[in-house]
């Protein structure tokens, strides 16, 4: 094998700035690898990551030194046009990356744009590779973001580049997209020879799917390394927020003599690992000794349907009863386009349900305008720039009290300092970081004091430690306020909630503890979710109930030595 | 009231959004949707010219009706529709004002409503043809044309960023009434409560701009790795993104014909003149 992409000492700083984003980053990746680029924050994968297809040093004209050798070519003596045809890059935001109506179009773009005549050819080609034909003729703006990211994937790879570069490719979606996409790359590098790179911090994925591993820290490359041996360094990788994956995180835990050689990474590993251990059996009813607190909210046959461009009515929810109580922690979970952010609207009065309705305090959700419901309610946006409409995080903060003339300003000073945001006031909340954002949209949230708190996909794209640091948050809030949660985070439903809701087309087709939803088979299979790997895990060890975190996992393991360690 | 309540129910923002959409990205199976797109910019270039050549009242009629049975053929949104009656009605309503107080007299008006006439005449024109064009033929035809690539492609690209502008648009809006408050009294007509939207709808302008704003430096990069500026030098690009554009047998029959009106409606007003 020969090494596709070279990099030797290559140093780099953005126009304008004060200091280097790469700092003598040298690295080779051979042809044929599928590798997972990890670091932390502000680490510069993502700036390494761009001067594999020539953004750096060709659009970005800073301070550049070192060399970049891409399949046999200079980087810094090619074009941006060129590069294309030999490097695909995906973008996080891999939505700003189409912009052609319909997906057809958009994937043709490229080919079209370099006059070749046959473009339709490898746009069909593209698309067939990726098993998304049948939605060539569909508007982009109509796609889930699950066919969003695929249509986007096949823009770039119509132009049969040997390498792809996709940059967190599963941020946004569930999990049973995420590992659609990962399947699909997977056959791109097994069946077509292609070099596959993703920048990634779900080691879990990194673990089934890639075969090399590169840790990038403060613009250097520290090591690259097979998948297996880089996860392992797992000191370098704790220091840097990034977790190995849980059952890893369970062999570690066990205070059992092991062989590091063959630590699990993936499910499969990890049931020969740990085949033949004896559990403590756990009365599931024990989650059930809280009580039922007052009453907070109640839907009766809540429905809501919307019209279609082709001017058909569709049901989007459909006759949904429940009730919420004080200090309860709820998940309301399912795949995308299950109606949990409908839901969510109707509570706030965004959506108008079509026919049954219920109440919040004195308010109702069939009559309430927003304005007065959001005396109990508050939603947060899925994008946290959707909650900044004044200048300053300070403004947004205190727009509900003044709007009402009232004095909230100890409230507010205390909500400042329990999200740290003592630094940011003053800045528009546009320009924070990603965990900056989420924590300044959450206290904006919670600044109207209210009774249930709502969140759309609060961890979706957000670094490891922003994660921990918002579960924090939330843990603290039960005194606060009701939270619902609508998410894919199976994890985060897991280890925070003490209530599912199911959603699947419109419906509630579970409502229950999270342990009785993850022992309960056939409720998460139906409704598309996948489990975190500990629980699978559990499940496959036959451990009832499932074991919901790593540490109640080997906690529960009776004395013994797996079979598989000696 | 029931009216009004159903009014409330189907008139709200969601609608205006949806209505757009159609406008912009609805299957254009209509007589004109599938003419050629260069054929019906002709069409509608000569089309809005005529009227500014003559005063013939007869002449401006029969162009408004053949216009107009052109754009009830293309099956233009009632959203549009209701846009543009509104403002009809506003001029009309206007320069009845304006002369009443002028002091002016029936033939006063009368040559101002022949202006108006044309003004709708154009109007009417560019809704038939814009209707039935989807952004990509639009910009095809521009590219055609010779003008320049980047000015076609930012066409089709406003085109595609129209619903994430309004969608952004809608939820910014949506914020403001979350921490907000509206009125207590609504006031005679209501209008506190519509003063209280107006405020909204033009503070949430700038939160919108600024988020697409953002968005947008992924694209201007994307555009560059996805070959669009190399596109803009190359010959041979244009000649295969314009390969689908083809005058046949349903083009010229349509220039025939609508020769063919055009000339009787002058021929008709050249006899009957008022």
């Amino acid at each position: 094998m020969k090494p596709i992409i070279e990099l030797s000492d290559v140093h780099f700083r953005y126009p304008g700035a004060t200091e280097n984003v790469l700092n003598g980053a040298t690295l080779s990746i051979e042809q044929g690898e599928f590798l997972a680029v990890i670091g932390g924050n502000g680490s510069g994968k993502t700036t390494l990551c761009k001067t594999f297809n020539g953004l750096i040093p060709n659009y970005y004209t800073g301070d550049f030194s070192g060399s970049i050798m891409v399949d046999g070519s200079d980087v810094s003596q090619m074009t941006v046009s060129e590069m294309s045809f030999r490097v695909g890059y995906v973008y996080q935001d891999y939505e700003n990356q189409l912009m052609r109506p319909t997906v057809l179009d958009d994937v043709s773009f490229a080919p079209l744009n370099f006059g070749a005549p046959d473009f339709m050819e490898k746009a069909l080609w593209a698309l067939e590779t990726l098993g998304i034909e049948h939605l060539k003729d569909q508007s982009i703006w109509q796609l889930s973001g699950g066919q969003k990211h695929l249509a986007a994937i096949a823009g770039v790879l119509a132009l049969d580049p040997q390498i792809l570069i996709i940059d967190e490719p599963v941020a946004q979606l569930d999990p049973h997209h995420a590992k659609e996409i990962y399947q699909r790359l997977k056959v791109l590098q097994e069946d077509f020879g292609k070099t596959i790179i993703v920048i990634e911090h779900h080691t879990e994925f990194i673990a089934d799917f890639c075969t090399d591993v590169l840790l990038v820290d403060q613009g250097k490359v520290l090591w690259k390394h097979p998948v297996r041996q880089g996860l392992l360094q797992i000191e370098d990788l704790v220091k840097r927020d990034i977790f190995p994956p849980q059952v890893m995180q369970a062999a570690l835990n066990c205070e059992i003599p092991l062989d590091s050689s063959d630590f699990p990474m993936t499910i499969a590993d990890a049931q020969k690992y740990f085949h033949g251990l004896q559990f403590i059996e756990k009365e599931s009813e024990s989650d059930r000794i809280v009580e039922k607190k007052e009453q907070i909210a109640s839907l009766e046959n809540l429905s809501f349907s919307a019209k279609t461009l082709s001017n058909e009515r569709k049901t989007i929810l459909n006759k949904i009863s429940t009730s919420f109580h004080a200090g309860e922690r709820i998940a309301l979970v399912g795949t995308n386009g299950a109606g949990k952010t409908s839901l969510m609207k109707c509570l706030t009065g965004m959506n108008k349900p079509t026919s049954g309705g219920g109440s919040i305090g004195s308010h109702s959700f069939e009559k309430g305008s927003l304005e007065k419901l959001s005396q109990e309610v508050s939603y947060i946006f899925q994008n946290p720039e959707e909650m900044f409409i004044q200048d300053s995080i300070k403004n947004d903060l205190t727009f509900f009290s003044q709007s009402r003339e009232r004095d909230d300003s100890s409230f507010i000073e205390k909500l400042i300092q329990s999200f740290r945001l003592e630094e940011v006031l003053e800045k528009d909340g546009r320009l924070l970081s990603g965990g900056q954002q989420r924590r300044a949209s959450m206290a904006i949230g919670l600044a109207t004091n209210p009774t249930l708190l709502m969140l759309d996909e609060p961890t979706a794209s957000l670094d490891v430690q922003s994660r921990k640091e918002l579960i924090e948050i939330l843990q603290e809030m039960d005194s606060v306020a009701t939270a619902l949660v609508a998410t894919h985070d199976m994890q985060l439903v897991a280890e925070w909630a003490t209530r599912v809701i199911v959603m699947e087309q419109g419906e509630v087709t579970f409502d229950g503890t999270p342990r009785e939803m993850f022992d309960y088979g056939h409720v998460w299979k139906r409704a598309g979710l996948v489990p975190p790997q500990i629980v699978q895990l559990s499940i496959e060890l036959g451990m009832r109930p499932a074991a919901l975190s790593v540490n109640e996992f080997t906690s529960r393991i009776k004395e013994g030595v797996p079979d598989g360690v000696c | 009231m029931e009216f009004v309540e159903r009014f409330k129910k189907s008139f709200n923002i969601e609608w205006v959004k949806l209505e757009l959409l159609k406008t912009a990205y609805g299957k254009k199976e209509t007589y004109m949707g599938q003419l050629d797109p260069r054929v019906i910019m002709i069409w509608y270039l000569i089309v809005s010219l005529l009227p500014w050549f003559t005063f013939n009242f007869v002449i401006l009629l029969g162009l408004a009706v053949y216009t107009s049975v052109l754009a009830l053929i293309t099956r233009v949104s009632p959203l549009i529709i209701f846009l543009l009656a509104i403002s009809v009605i506003g001029e009309l309503g206007y320069i009845f004002i304006v002369v009443f107080f002028m002091g002016g007299d029936f033939e006063a008006y009368a040559s101002l409503v022949t202006l108006t006439l044309k003004i709708i005449i154009m109007s009417i024109a560019s809704i038939a043809a814009f209707a039935s064009m989807d952004p990509e033929k639009l910009s095809d035809a521009l590219l055609s044309f010779g003008i320049p690539a980047q000015f076609s492609f930012a066409v089709s690209y406003g085109y595609r960023m129209l619903p994430i502008l309004m969608d952004e648009y809608q939820q910014i809006i949506q914020s403001f009434r979350l921490r907000g408050k509206a009125p207590e009294k609504s006031g005679f007509l209501k209008w506190k409560l519509i003063y209280y939207y107006i405020v909204i709808v033009i503070k949430a302008f700038y939160p919108m701009m600024l988020n697409t704003a953002k968005r947008t430096r992924t694209t201007v990069e994307a555009l560059e790795v996805r070959g669009f500026s190399y596109s803009l030098h190359s010959e041979e690009a244009k000649k295969q993104k314009l390969s689908h554009l083809k005058i046949k047998g349903k083009e010229y029959q349509f220039i025939a014909v609508s020769s063919l009106i055009l000339t009787m409606i002058h021929i008709a007003g050249h006899f009957y003149y008022i």
